[in-house]
């Protein structure tokens, strides 16, 4: 009688479930790229949102915020910013200008980037599409 | 230390250790710019802070990991390491990219470190964990794909034990699933979806393939327990780990925009997610139950004690909490997300990385199985004093988001972010105590090293 | 955990290794039957409505078809007790023929379905007969994987009635597939 609990039948259930559901993983992950373009409006992507998301990552935005949930809890979602600063590119736009240089005394201050007026409507035109992900409802209300 | 070439491993264990104390230095300025929050600015910002302090982590980490796989291979498979020379040439590319990244962070504006390393031309930075210079991201596929030929070129030539072939099956999945920070979409969904093939499939993933077959490792060396039933326990645990963990990538899917049946997929295995980690921890306690040998090295063995421990509390336990889909509706995104990845790194990876230092380190320094009383008692101390607080820090942080979820997302008249930042001060506060409390434990760990006294005897 | 088997306790049958497989995958399921339970009860009208578009024929033939080849494999582990390799093969290869039918009338069923435009996002009831059946669609397609194997080695003589436990881990694993669709067609099918 063989033993009734082999190493090489351990060895074959790793390697056979770790392949069977990575492919599986990928036939989902297949099935979600074909179904994106309902959710993200990629129609919407113009060069403008295109520069928001290089001036976005090229100034480390995720090191501090969230955006759609992920990154630093250190200062607001701004998955939701384009609505919740009442659907209005001026406002963000504004609030980025307007950073003192040496922050706030005992507070925490968003830094000042000196960007241009291109980069700030590239970021602005960014949140707003991002706003418009079809995000299955998150976040719960508008403070993200 | 068996094998000569073993020694290049000496290296990578000092570095990992050195840029460890770096990281909770950043740790502690993190959490102080929690509650003062004009510290340090505009100097170092917040998120400069903060991404010195998650790179390094995963710097040390990978410098742990090739650590112990030069360390290992060489005496699992009974031969030599192809080319130790090699090693050594990999640990100063790697150090010297790892050191120069994090000076650059800090000497420059993130703006301009980008500029300057031609982000424009190929732009991969900016993005959560992934905010290397692009250079920096090429460096690290060279070093690992040069660690990758090393041993496997090494174990092509000796014994191929189940340890050795899980530890380079982990780290080429490492290599291949990082070349995925490479790939960056303009469109900010198709690009998450992604960024998570590098961050979920790492660590709860191929990492967990290193962390099983170093544990495995260090308990047979430990425990003297047959080979056998310690390799088949690994298989079984690391196949529950993947099985239940490559799908349960779509616990990240649920609000980024992608198709909602990641809802329930993600829900249905991140719910089994757990089961590996526990059996991770019944498996260690039955092997140390069946030890045939006690051996001298007792700091080393409440590390390999701890690993899946607190790995079970802090990924199962603490992941578990708010994995389901309607729960994590209302956590994404807050201090409970914060909660659970700090004692879910620890306990899986920072821990079994120390397990291995402490194992290996008093034998690379020329002593017959073990430090010193002494020293070993200031080590765990250490462990005690880092492990306490790496817990009160998790318990504050989710006294933090329970807070918050509660102000900011449950409540009728949901307040603002930075308002319910300013109500909850209090739980950021013991944060940071427990935090300088966890850095004087990673002092006594370092203290450690230089503790004297007559060492301990080797058993047979 | 199990060096403590002796030739006395014969169960459960087969290479302990694959019932922990087993439990797990069982969990899976079960988890999502209760999703799938629980789903329902929130929308029972739309459950409804989505499954008289079902075909329950093809699903009641591969239920009958899944059962027969679980038989087969029964016959198979009996044939190799018996020490006949060549009948236990032969008996492997007839469930390994059924297995292929079920997979053929599934796949009928899913173009079927995929070209009415239905997809995993149409809605929940969709989801969960998609995922479900699709997830044991791929099991059946890994139990056969493992029958073939299974078979090819019975051909080679490589069981005997001393030493089968392969035989018997690989008709565990079947049965298991087997008893997930006995639950899951009347489920999703059937039920309402």
């Amino acid at each position: 009688m063989s033993e009734k609990f082999t190493k090489s039948m351990a060895r074959n259930i790793f390697y056979g479930g770790s392949a069977f559901f990575f492919l599986f993983f990928i036939a989902l992950t297949f099935d979600t790229t074909a179904k994106l373009p309902e959710r993200d409006h990629r129609e919407n992507i113009t060069e403008q949102v295109v520069l928001g998301k290089k001036v976005w990552e090229d100034n480390n935005c995720i090191g501090c915020h969230t955006l759609l949930g992920e990154g630093a809890y250190f200062a607001p979602e701004l998955g939701n910013v384009y609505k919740r600063f009442g659907n209005s590119k001026e406002a963000i736009i504004g609030f980025i200008k307007s950073r003192p240089v040496d922050g706030i005394p005992g507070r925490r201050s968003m830094p000042q980037f000196n960007l241009t007026d291109e980069e700030l409507d590239g970021i602005a035109e960014f949140l707003k599409w991002s706003s418009e992900i079809n995000t299955a409802n998150w976040p719960p209300n508008i403070q993200g | 230390m068996q094998y000569k070439s073993q020694a290049v491993a000496k290296p990578y264990f000092i570095a990992a250790i050195a840029l460890f104390v770096g990281q909770i230095v950043f740790g502690a300025i993190l959490g102080l710019q929690y509650v003062m929050g004009d510290f340090l600015f505009p100097e170092i910002p917040f998120n400069v802070a903060r991404m010195v302090h998650t790179n390094l982590l995963i710097v040390w980490l990978l410098f742990g990991f090739m650590g112990a796989a030069y360390y290992m291979v060489p005496e699992e498979t009974e031969t030599e390491l192809y080319s130790p020379k090699l090693a050594l040439i990999l640990f100063w590319v790697f150090l010297a990219a790892g050191v120069l990244t994090i000076v650059g962070y800090l000497a420059v504006p993130y703006a301009t470190l980008a500029e300057i390393t031609g982000n424009d031309l190929l732009p991969t930075m900016g993005r959560e964990f992934l905010e290397q210079p692009t250079i920096t991201k090429i460096g690290i596929v060279i070093v690992a794909l040069g660690l990758l030929f090393n041993i496997s070129m090494t174990a092509l030539k000796g014994r191929k034990t189940a340890i050795i072939m899980v530890m380079i099956l982990g780290l080429w999945g490492l290599a291949i699933f990082f070349l995925f920070s490479f790939y960056n979409p303009e469109n900010l969904v198709l690009d998450k979806i992604f960024w998570w093939w590098v961050v979920h499939l790492w660590v709860e993933g191929v990492w967990e393939l290193i962390m099983g077959s170093i544990l495995a490792f260090v308990l047979i060396k430990m425990t003297g327990v047959d080979r056998e039933i310690i390799e088949k326990w690994l298989y079984v645990i690391i196949a529950m780990a993947l099985i239940s963990g490559i799908i349960g990538t779509g616990h990240h899917y649920f609000w980024i925009g992608t198709p909602e049946y990641w809802q329930w997929w993600g829900s249905i295995f991140s719910a089994i997610e757990p089961i590996p980690f526990f059996m991770m921890v019944i498996f260690a306690f039955n092997m140390v139950n069946k030890r045939k040998r006690d051996h001298p090295n007792k700091a080393a063995m409440l590390w390999a004690m701890g690993t899946p421990v607190v790995a079970f509390l802090g990924a199962g336990v603490w992941g578990f909490m708010h994995t389901l889909a309607p729960v994590n509706y209302y956590t994404h995104g807050t201090q409970i997300t914060a909660a659970h990845g700090h004692l879910a790194f620890y306990g899986a990876y920072v821990m079994i990385v120390l397990a291995i230092i402490s194992y290996a380190m008093p034998l690379l320094r020329g002593r017959a199985a073990a430090n010193s009383k002494k020293s070993q008692v200031v080590e765990m101390w250490s462990f005690w004093l880092m492990t306490v607080a790496m817990i009160f820090i998790t318990l504050f942080l989710t006294g933090a988001g329970i807070l918050q979820v509660w102000l900011q997302r449950i409540n009728e008249n949901p307040m603002g972010f930075m308002e319910v930042q300013d109500k909850i001060a209090i739980f950021y506060w013991m944060r940071e105590v427990a935090g300088i409390i966890f850095l004087i434990g990673l002092i006594l760990y370092v203290v450690s090293f230089f503790v004297g006294g007559d060492e301990e005897e080797a058993s047979s | 955990m199990t060096q403590s088997h002796t030739k006395i306790s014969q169960y459960p049958p087969g290479d302990f290794a694959i019932w922990i497989f087993i439990y797990a995958e069982l969990l899976v399921f079960g988890i999502f039957f209760l999703s799938y339970a629980f789903a329902r009860s929130q929308n029972v009208e739309l459950f409804n409505e989505s499954q008289l578009n079902l075909n329950r024929i093809s699903g009641a033939i591969n239920t009958l078809i899944l059962i027969t080849s679980s038989y087969f494999v029964v016959r198979a582990v009996a044939a190799i007790r018996e020490n006949k390799s060549l009948l236990c093969a032969r008996w492997l290869l007839a469930a390994i023929v059924l297995a292929s039918a079920f997979i053929g009338i599934k796949l009928f069923e899913f173009i079927s379905i995929y070209s009415e435009g239905i997809s995993l996002s149409t809605n929940d009831f969709y989801m969960f007969y998609l995922s479900m059946t699709f997830f044991h669609f791929m099991h059946v397609i890994m139990g056969m994987v493992i029958l073939i194997a299974v078979m090819l080695k019975a051909k080679q003589g490589g069981y005997s009635n001393e030493d089968h436990t392969g035989v018997e881990t690989g008709a565990s694993y079947w049965h298991m597939v087997d008893l997930v669709w006995i639950i899951l067609f009347p489920l999703v099918y059937v039920m309402r």
